[in-house]
């Protein structure tokens, strides 16, 4: 079957989700998509195994990261 | 047959759905390794499996819908559209069925969720939750990819689907079983795919109102037995 990858332009959406109200959420894992839409469709398929009661997904671009593991702390 | 002037009964209709819903399902499935990228093919296989739970349980609510308009349980009388008749080959086809058809079922799933048929308004509302995931990707990919043919095909498939005016559709509409009759749903699917349906002829007058398509043809005998589970049964143990 041939087809053509597609998707030149897309962005890292980082995915957030918790089990219950009391929980903070917590990342649980990232998506690559071309747009918020598909980046949601994504994020529900790939993740939806748990019952979570609240899911939502950032943009990776809007995460303003002040230090991280091996940088300048 | 003709047009069918509304003598069918809902269970026609949400037998149909059922139908289309569970051999949707199958042909999503089919590209759970052939999509463009690895997100698509784990949303294939999810919206997938969301399809053939959709009608499970369209199939377990027919009982409580009356009695069959016709024979049940062959490959005559399983009431797919023609689009599903046969594996995609190409992308662009999953994409036109994903937007266009998978959107008319949901629109129809929502006029019987809203209608006055209470095994309908209980059991059909998560599927409306399920199907919003749908349309988005639907909508997402028919941004990305040129569907042309494809496209035009699932609109017109989904026109014959809805149904000829002042038929079974309008006639429920008006009993109060669907909150929708033809000409909303018609407006609605332009609405939520952001377009005009093509201009095209439907030859009524060929309409099979229990499938609900003007072209000949089916699935085939073996996509039948798989799909009603007969051809696993073959590698069931024994018992006794």
């Amino acid at each position: 079957m041939r087809y053509t990858r597609v998707h030149t332009d897309v962005q890292e959406y980082q995915v957030f989700a918790r089990k219950t109200r009391v929980e903070p959420l917590h990342q649980v894992g990232s998506v690559v998509a071309p747009d918020d839409d598909l980046a949601m469709a994504y994020a529900r398929a790939t993740y939806d195994e748990e019952r979570w009661v609240e899911m939502m997904i950032v943009p990776r671009a809007a995460v303003i990261s002040l230090w991280a593991p091996g940088g300048d702390s | 047959m003709g047009a069918g002037r509304g003598q069918l009964s809902l269970y026609s209709l949400v037998k149909s759905l059922a139908d289309n819903k569970q051999l949707l399902g199958m042909r999503y499935a089919e590209w759970c390794i052939a999509a463009p990228t690895l997100e698509a093919d784990i949303a294939a296989a999810a919206m997938g499996l969301d399809d053939i739970g959709h009608s499970r349980v369209l199939y377990g609510s027919l009982r409580e819908l009356g009695t069959p308009d016709g024979a049940v349980d062959d490959a005559t009388s399983y009431a797919n559209v023609p689009y599903l008749d046969r594996p995609w080959t190409e992308w662009a086809e999953f994409v036109a069925a994903n937007a266009v058809l998978d959107g008319a079922f949901t629109l129809m799933i929502e006029a019987l969720a809203n209608g006055n048929v209470e095994v309908l308004r209980s059991r059909l509302k998560k599927m409306l939750q399920e199907e919003r995931y749908h349309a988005l990707h639907g909508r997402s990919w028919m941004r990305e990819v040129k569907a042309g043919a494809a496209l035009e095909r699932a609109w017109r498939e989904s026109l014959e689907w809805i149904g000829p005016e002042d038929g079974d559709v309008d006639e429920l509409h008006r009993a109060g079983q669907l909150a929708h009759g033809v000409r909303d749903l018609r407006r609605l699917l332009e609405e939520r795919l952001d377009g005009q349906a093509p201009q095209t002829a439907i030859e009524w007058g060929n309409w099979e109102p229990i499938r609900r398509r003007t072209q000949a043809g089916g699935i085939d005998q073996a996509t039948l037995d798989m799909l009603q589970g007969l051809a696993e049964k073959r590698y069931m143990p024994a018992t006794g």
